[in-house]
């Protein structure tokens, strides 16, 4: 070894020990894991910028059902990014795994995710006071106002999808607002319309007078009377949530209901509903009716969801079927021409058609300029311009839920072939189904997967022949009493 | 393989001194740290959804649980959706298990017996095993569709013109077959090793006392490869018990309830319902059901000296 360096010398740098860099490590390991423990950190923010500038730079996280307008949107984000100088990530997902991922992300207090598509019956009931109430935004000066304003959407819409529990906030702008209608091939309707005439002794068109008992009729007409198509109606009758809203239009057209004051349970919302009057003799007949008619439908029905029905129907299988009218799209890609919509027909109460629309919301687990940039993409993702490039769409479609959209010149245009919007072959079907008195909601509770499930449940037990109408009412009344009774813990 | 522990101290003849907590050995300390990462990964979450069983589990900001005692373990049973969700495990239990076994075992034979081409037949039967359950079950979804379904239109042609998956019997049917489509070229790879491992010495002795196929595969072959046909049966039945994918992805459960086994009862319970609580208690059960299977197999390897 050398001799120590003079005093004076500078020392040389000291070599890394080995605890120096086990200690480094350790560091960066915490300082990583608390990186990853921890929120994310809250938006950019310039304040001399103009409203829609003012969060430039930030990045929001959208998680969405894989719906029409989100796949849209997904496809052109560049006007958003122009004007607001805002990158949005969009995470697309099926509806269940999208209801798990906002349940964990709620319960890791990450606030992973800004802007939530909040279906009203799996996300929005259940996490309501997780979702900021969009009023403050729509009334907050430094931020750009709601076109329209909250009066624009149509108002069964707005407390479906966007509110819960009857205190008035606004928790989410509707998004997208999928309705079933009656869908049958005009074609074949038009070419044996005297036929059947003769032969049912009623106009078989479909109109605002038409009959679940002649919609019956008919199809039993096309089961035996042609071959044009191999059964007359099929349905979306599998063992799943479609299950429950095939059914759902039957029960409500019969005068039956989930539970008492069904229509505000299903409109507004509420964390106790009380007793369940799946029992009542008019939704025990309308089981029996629906059990009647799934007896003469495809068989295929029992294996359908509605994607599985709407492909059946697309096929040339079906003469008709009740599904979403977003399928008018497909349907006329498929069959140019041939398709035509109405109002789902009455039943000795109404006509009722589900609404299963959804809006979008911000998460309130987030920093507050970050609730901000995200009430910006919430606002232009609803906005009357987006919702009409939406529609003209060529990789998504939707529909809008603006009532001032559906009065632009070039929408009302399209409600006709040839129509450059498919979508809106069946606007006028789906108008009538939104008023107040034909809308068919589902109850808007908190426990409703679970209610679900029972119900659909029980409705598979009684297309199998295991149960009659009355005892697969009273058990799934049963069931419901017994979930609602345990209360929802969230 | 040497003691885990050293430095014993046999203290209990010397009266007065307390006896002392063996410390780790060499191979001990050795293992340590991934027996440590092991507990971490294990049995902390084994707690969590032990404590998660007492517990109303509340999500919304950030997890909380509050106290329920016994209420989600009375539950359990006295759920009777839930008793029917076990016989139904048991049912498919047997079926699968059973058919792969058999199966599993008959298309080993077959290939042992094959002279030519085994390796190509080999590397083709293997082919379902490598696709995901998941994928096996969207394929099963498809080809079972009665629109556009290929099987479906092939049962068409032969008569059959139900729905495979709109009938309580043949949707159970056709979900075990597409299990049993999956994993039996995993017991013939397994029964097959047993196979080429059968002395041939012992198989010529058996040809030149005249003993036939049948009597040579009774009472020398399959005596041969009990014990690998064993491990094959503790691998199937760990992975039966937990048979969720192909029913959730074309069955969902019904109809009627007639697909929906203990497992798909489970993920309902957690990620449908968020109902966290009972869900820890349903998969409490799974987990107890599943290590006394596998106990008592490992017990069968044991007394056949291969759990060693």
């Amino acid at each position: 070894m050398g001799s120590p360096p003079p005093s004076s010398a500078p020392r040389p740098a000291p070599p890394l020990s080995r605890r120096s860099v086990l200690r480094g490590a350790a560091g960066a390991g915490a300082m990583g894991l608390l990186a990853a423990c921890g929120g994310r950190s809250d938006a950019a923010f310039h304040a001399d910028a103009g409203p829609w500038r003012r969060y430039a730079g930030t990045t929001v996280n959208f998680i969405s059902e894989n719906t029409a307008p989100t796949a849209a949107i997904a496809a052109d984000l560049t006007p958003f990014t122009e004007l607001t100088g805002i990158r949005v990530n969009i995470v697309t997902l099926e509806l269940s795994a999208l209801a798990q991922k906002v349940a964990l992300d709620l319960a890791s207090g990450n606030g992973e995710y800004d802007v939530v598509y909040a279906d009203p019956y799996q996300v929005l009931a259940p996490y309501a006071p997780a979702f900021a109430d969009l009023r403050e935004f729509a009334e907050d000066p430094g931020l750009p106002r709601l076109p329209g304003g909250f009066g624009d959407f149509i108002p069964t819409h707005l407390d479906a999808a966007g509110r819960f529990g009857g205190d008035g906030k606004v928790l989410a702008l509707p998004y997208d607002c999928p309705t079933m209608v009656w869908q049958y091939r005009a074609d074949l309707f038009e070419r044996y319309r005297d036929r059947m005439a003769d032969d049912l002794g009623f106009d078989p068109m479909p109109s605002d007078d038409t009959t679940w008992e002649q919609y019956y009729a008919i199809a039993e007409w096309f089961n035996d009377k042609t071959d044009a198509v191999r059964y007359g109606t099929g349905h979306q009758a599998k063992q799943h949530d479609a299950l429950m809203c095939d059914f759902s239009n039957l029960l409500w057209s019969y005068g039956g209901d989930y539970f008492d004051g069904g229509r505000r349970v299903g409109r507004v919302g509420t964390l106790d509903p009380g007793d369940c009057r799946l029992d009542s003799d008019a939704a025990i007949e309308g089981a029996a009716f629906y059990q009647r008619l799934l007896r003469i439908a495809d068989p295929g029905s029992r294996t359908w969801d509605w994607d599985g029905l709407g492909a059946a129907f697309r096929a040339g299988r079906i003469a008709m079927c009740p599904n979403w009218h977003e399928y008018a799209a497909s349907n006329e890609a498929a069959m140019p021409g041939k398709v035509g919509y109405a109002r789902l027909p009455k039943g000795p109460a109404r006509s009722a058609g589900m609404y299963g629309g959804t809006g979008i919301a911000v998460s309130d687990v987030i920093p507050e300029r970050r609730r901000q940039a995200a009430w910006l993409f919430v606002n232009w993702a609803t906005a009357p311009r987006t919702q009409l490039a939406n529609l003209a769409s060529e990789v998504g479609g939707g529909t809008p839920t603006r009532t001032s959209v559906y009065g632009l010149p070039r929408v009302t245009e399209a409600q006709h072939r040839p129509s450059k919007m498919a979508n809106m072959l069946s606007a006028t079907a789906v108008k009538e189904t939104w008023r107040s008195d034909t809308i068919g909601l589902r109850p808007k509770i908190p426990m409703w997967a679970e209610c679900d499930t029972a119900v659909y449940t029980q409705l598979s037990g009684m297309l199998a022949g295991d149960a009659s109408p009355e005892s697969a009412m009273r058990a799934a009344t049963s069931r419901i009493d017994r979930i609602v009774a345990r209360g929802w813990v969230n | 393989m040497g003691s885990l522990t050293t430095g014993l101290r046999r203290d209990g003849r010397s009266s007065g001194r307390r006896s002392r907590i063996p410390l780790p050995g060499f191979a001990g300390r050795m293992m340590a740290p991934g027996l440590l990462v092991l507990a971490g990964v294990s049995l902390l979450p084994f707690a969590a959804v032990v404590i998660m069983s007492f517990s109303r589990v509340h999500l919304l900001g950030g997890l909380r649980l509050e106290g329920a005692g016994a209420d989600n373990w009375t539950r359990l049973f006295t759920d009777p959706d839930m008793a029917w969700a076990w016989a139904r495990t048991a049912g498919y239990f047997l079926l699968t298990v059973g058919g792969e076994m058999v199966l599993g075992t008959l298309l080993a034979i077959c290939l042992w017996r094959l002279r030519h081409g085994r390796n190509a037949a080999l590397s083709l039967l293997l082919l379902p095993m490598f696709v995901a359950p998941v994928i096996v079950g969207l394929l099963g979804r498809f080809l079972t569709d009665s629109t556009f379904g290929l099987y479906s239109w092939l049962l068409g042609q032969a008569g059959y013109h139900g729905d495979l998956m709109g009938d309580k019997t043949t949707a159970f049917l056709s979900v075990t077959l597409m299990d049993i489509w999956e994993w039996t070229p995993l017991v013939t790879l397994i029964a097959l090793a047993g196979l080429t491992s059968v002395p041939s010495s012992v198989l010529e002795a058996a040809s030149l006392d005249g003993a036939g196929m049948p009597r040579t595969l009774r009472h020398i072959v399959l005596p041969a490869i009990a014990p690998v046909l064993l491990v094959a049966l503790l691998i199937r039945s760990m992975d039966a018990l937990r048979y969720f994918d192909i029913i959730w992805n074309t069955t969902g459960g019904g109809p009627a309830d007639a697909t929906k086994t203990a497992s798909v009862r489970l993920y309902e319970t957690a990620f449908r319902f968020f109902d966290f609580g009972y869900a820890a208690v349903t998969g409490l059960l799974m987990l107890a059901v599943t290590t006394v299977v596998a106990r008592y197999f490992v017990r069968l390897l044991d007394r056949k000296g291969l759990a060693r």
